[in-house]
């Protein structure tokens, strides 16, 4: 953990926050582009996915097994998503470290998708070739797909995604395309049928 | 225990606990302590009521068999109609604090999410139930036909159980509790039905012809 720590400065990034549930929060993380890490891996040109995996040991999480989901949690991003500037390798919020229910000691932060997709406590990352499975999609496909980009126009099965509430407020506000970081991302998917790729 | 179920006293001390769920919702609202998104705390709140009051209702009939205490017949109507209060509070969560009253929203909502056709087929069932539950209209549509409407409670209790399973993410262990209690409660019903139907008919008037 200290080498990762010490590999770039880290920066305060104040981010929206939307769960794929419809509620949304504004958060100060602190930590680096992932970009950064994957540099100096040197990634070859095989690689075409990252795939990311979390922390799993039943015996200090008994309650794993009842979750209705495999653990460990997995997650998994194209190379080009995980090498946008905005894609954060997170070591902390609020100006102190992750709390452990917030995924410490490492996560990922990418404001312009699902909060599911921003893994907590990291174990393994890999860089791979073909897509990784991730762990909403393998449990429900219909209702989650490997892109989950914050899309207002394409519903959940079971709910509306063109609005949000953002916690502490009791109207609520219409969804951004992208979480409003469209500027930054709606470039990667450009061409791309983003009803089919949910 | 006869006078302690048909005392007055004991109805008022059960109406007043059946309050508490909603003493505490107001309680912890005045106090800020529903948590980081209050608003889906109450939903899931009333909602859970709604269908601890069903089941609380439908366990009233094998209770009175099983305990041989025909006395708590006194309880049943008001707590079914705590079943339909909840599912008052439940049903005014969503259409207002999620929808805004925006009724062609819920329309479109109750078409749409096979959850909630459910969940709003569990509620406007209950609607005819609370209003036919005077003895007016007890006596108005005769014992037996007040009987057969009201069992519409069944299919609310499971449409609700259902609601629930379709609505929760990936731990179902709470509606499948839930969805085994209605199942014990009406394999009750069925039993005893099966059980009045064997048992040999009750005899009449000696015929003449003997």
């Amino acid at each position: 953990m200290d080498d990762i720590l010490k590999l770039a400065p880290l920066e305060e990034r104040i981010y929206r926050h939307r769960c794929v549930e419809a509620w949304s929060i504004v958060v100060p993380w602190i930590g680096y582009s992932f970009s950064t890490i994957a540099k100096l891996v040197e990634p070859t040109p095989k690689a075409k996915y990252v795939a990311f995996q979390s922390y799993y040991d039943p015996k200090q999480m008994p309650q794993g097994r009842w979750a209705g989901i495999d653990f460990p949690y997995v997650e998994g991003l194209r190379l080009d998503e995980a090498m946008n500037p905005l894609a954060l390798l997170c070591v902390g919020m609020y100006g102190e470290t992750l709390a452990n229910q917030d995924g410490a000691p490492l996560r990922m932060v990418l404001p312009w998708k699902y909060g599911f997709k921003s893994i907590k406590s990291l174990v393994k990352i890999r860089f791979v070739g073909s897509q990784p499975p991730t762990t909403w999609n393998l449990a429900a496909p219909n209702e989650y797909g490997f892109y989950s980009n914050v899309n207002p126009n394409v519903d959940h099965p079971r709910w509306s995604q063109a609005k949000e509430r953002r916690l502490g407020e009791f109207f609520k506000r219409p969804t951004l395309m992208f979480n409003g970081y469209g500027d930054q991302v709606a470039s990667l998917y450009s061409g791309m049928d983003l009803k089919k790729n949910f | 225990m006869h006078s302690f179920l048909t005392s007055k006293w004991t109805k008022g001390a059960l109406f007043a606990l059946c309050l508490v769920p909603l003493g505490l919702l107001v309680w912890q609202g005045l106090h800020n302590d529903l948590g980081a998104n209050p608003i889906e705390r109450i939903t899931h709140a009333t909602g859970d009521w709604t269908l601890r009051f069903l089941i609380i209702a439908l366990a009233v009939t094998p209770f009175r068999k099983i305990l041989h205490l025909p006395d708590l017949i006194r309880f049943r109507r008001m707590l079914g109609l705590f079943a339909f209060f909840y599912g008052c509070l439940h049903f005014t969560t969503y259409i207002w604090l999620d929808k805004f009253f925006d009724v062609a929203e819920m329309l479109k909502d109750v078409q749409k999410r096979k959850f909630i056709t459910v969940g709003f087929t569990a509620f406007v069932l209950m609607i005819p139930l609370a209003l036919t539950s005077t003895a007016g209209w007890i006596r108005r549509l005769g014992g037996r036909r007040w009987q057969m409407i009201h069992r519409a409670i069944y299919i609310s209790a499971i449409a609700g159980v259902i609601h629930y399973y379709w609505l929760v993410k990936s731990d179902v262990r709470k509606p499948l509790f839930y969805g085994a209690l209605v199942f014990l409660l009406l394999a009750w019903r069925v039993g005893a039905w099966l059980q009045r139907r064997r048992a040999p008919a009750p005899v009449r008037a000696a015929s003449p012809t003997m």
